[in-house]
């Protein structure tokens, strides 16, 4: 069965922030890992509660995001959708560890090798 | 600029990380291009991560604050040591209220060095901010009007005393809102406030209601009212409601303190500040016995009379705008205003229900307007004759029109 997923996007990073999200990626992914459909989707404005409800009128399943607030975290969790936060790391490494089936609340995936740069 | 802050902190400053672990605010770190060099104790427990953890990611990320994503503190270019007052979200999903200010260090010869945010924790600051704004405001009730100050001026007067308060006021005049008003300006503030319709209830139901019942059999005590009220404000509307015997009651409560609950033996003491409201002229309910003589002398020794709100003058524009930008913000719009049209129409209605028929009219208003304008085309069907009176409703309207010219010559 296929998985629906929204990330949260600031550019081309996770969104620091759920509630101050503008940008979203909704994304079907196949059990092998798959991407079958690969979608943007830009909201008129910030809005924690448009997330949730556009979150649930997509029958998403799950989201990742970076920063949440408790509320939103527990009214998700109540609506059967998973939520990996608190990721922090460029758009494509996430999706990469996402479809490998890797992906976990709290991953950092920035690649501080370069930090001394 | 790492190497030279691992300088810095190495040979230069060794004790630097020591020093702002001491200091009771956050501290973070950061290089040029916004990454974290170092977190404090401080910031590591307001955050949740480790310094380790974080060390070279952007500080929008670990901060997560308001101001981080949109706008960030360093391109501000504000003068040094002006804060921003924002909120970010915790690794632990709470939100936490933060003024952060941003200080730029330059070494000897003045060549930037890092950029120390620091972050201080406001919950305290905000709760103390809310709990002082409940228990001193003026609540919900607003006015510009010289009725509406005059009243407003007398409320914190009234409300030092525990005298007894009877609130007369048409419907929709905001007798409720008021009630509370005097009650949230009274030494009773911190305690509850309980409100208590007088509307049609049987007769034990209200008893028990108003002032509690012993459980038959178990001898357990139901806390009516009155009890809930204990060391607060219990406020009755629409007191004229209340049966004559109830009345009678309350006229025992006002002289003796004490009141008896369904089943009990021996009458209970409560301290309860009493507040009544009544939308007719307690005159002319005592006239027509309605309402009990000696319970009115005794409620009225406090009088507040709201007027209507076409005799509020300014209020009305005032009240509009007012309720305009409310209901936009609710309803997310960019409405700027209202069309001439739109408030001349608004002018010329009678209002019969008031403040509460205004606002119902602009949030119905706020709701249907597309544009930055409220126009005659956004108001309800009422107000623009769209609805026209059928004949039932003009007849109606012939019986009203003559009880409220008596109202008003009253």
């Amino acid at each position: 069965m296929e998985r629906r997923v929204l990330i949260t996007v600031a550019r081309d990073e996770i969104a620091p922030r759920f509630d101050l999200t503008t940008e979203a990626l909704f994304l079907n992914i196949s059990e092998s890992g798959e991407i079958v459909s690969r979608k943007s989707f830009l909201l008129a404005q910030p809005s924690g509660d448009d997330l949730c409800d556009l979150a649930l009128s997509r029958d998403i399943g799950t989201i990742v995001c970076g920063g949440i607030e408790d509320e939103y975290y527990h009214y998700l969790r109540w609506k059967r959708i998973d939520v990996i936060d608190s990721v922090m790391g460029p758009l494509e490494a996430v999706v990469t560890r996402l479809t490998a089936g890797r992906l976990k609340a709290g991953d950092i995936l920035y690649d501080r090798a370069g930090e001394n740069a | 600029m790492l190497k030279r802050i691992e300088d810095l902190i190495g040979t230069d400053c060794p004790d630097l990380p020591a020093l702002l672990d001491g200091l009771p605010m956050g501290i973070v770190m950061l290089d040029d291009d916004g990454r974290v060099l170092m977190l404090n104790k401080a910031l590591e427990n307001l955050t949740g991560y480790r310094r380790e953890e974080v060390r070279g990611l952007p500080c929008r990320h670990v901060l997560r604050s308001r101001a981080c994503v949109q706008g960030c503190p360093h391109g501000s270019g504000e003068g040094p040591g002006a804060g921003i007052e924002t909120d970010c979200i915790n690794r632990h999903r709470r939100k936490i209220p933060v003024r952060i200010t941003p200080v730029r260090v330059c070494d000897g010869n003045n060549r930037p060095v890092c950029v120390l945010d620091v972050v201080e924790d406001l919950t305290a600051l905000r709760e103390t901010e809310a709990r002082l704004s409940q228990a001193t405001g003026q609540g919900q009730i607003i006015g510009r009007s010289q009725a509406m100050e005059k009243l407003l001026r007398v409320v914190p007067v009234i409300a030092q005393h525990d005298a007894p308060v009877l609130i007369t006021g048409a419907t929709g005049t905001g007798k409720d809102l008021l009630a509370e008003a005097v009650h949230k300006a009274s030494p009773r503030s911190r305690e509850p406030f309980v409100r208590f319709s007088c509307g049609p209830m049987p007769e034990e139901l209200l008893d028990a209601e108003l002032f509690g019942r012993v459980l038959d059999g178990s001898g357990e005590f139901k806390a009516g009212r009155f009890q809930q009220a204990q060391g607060g404000t219990l406020y009755l509307s629409e007191i004229a409601d209340l049966p004559l015997a109830h009345q009678g009651r309350l006229v025992r409560f006002l002289d003796e303190g004490t009141v008896l609950p369904v089943g009990a033996i021996k009458p209970v003491r409560v301290n309860a500040r009493l507040m009544a409201s009544t939308a007719e002229s307690p005159e002319k309910l005592v006239q027509d016995g309605r309402l009990r003589e000696d319970l009115f002398h005794r409620i009225s020794a406090t009088r507040l009379h709201l007027p209507r709100l076409k005799d509020r003058g300014e209020d009305l524009d005032f009240l509009l705008h007012h309720f305009l930008g409310h209901y936009a913000a609710r309803f997310k719009k960019n409405i700027t205003g209202i069309s001439p049209k739109a408030l001349l129409r608004l002018n010329e209605h009678e209002f019969p229900g008031n403040v509460r028929e205004l606002k119902n009219i602009m949030e119905f208003a706020a709701m249907v307007c597309t544009g930055d304008k409220i126009r005659t085309e956004h108001l309800p069907g009422h107000l623009t004759g769209q609805f026209d009176a059928g004949p039932a409703q003009r007849s109606a309207e012939k019986v009203r029109k003559p009880a409220r010219k008596h109202t008003e010559e009253r």
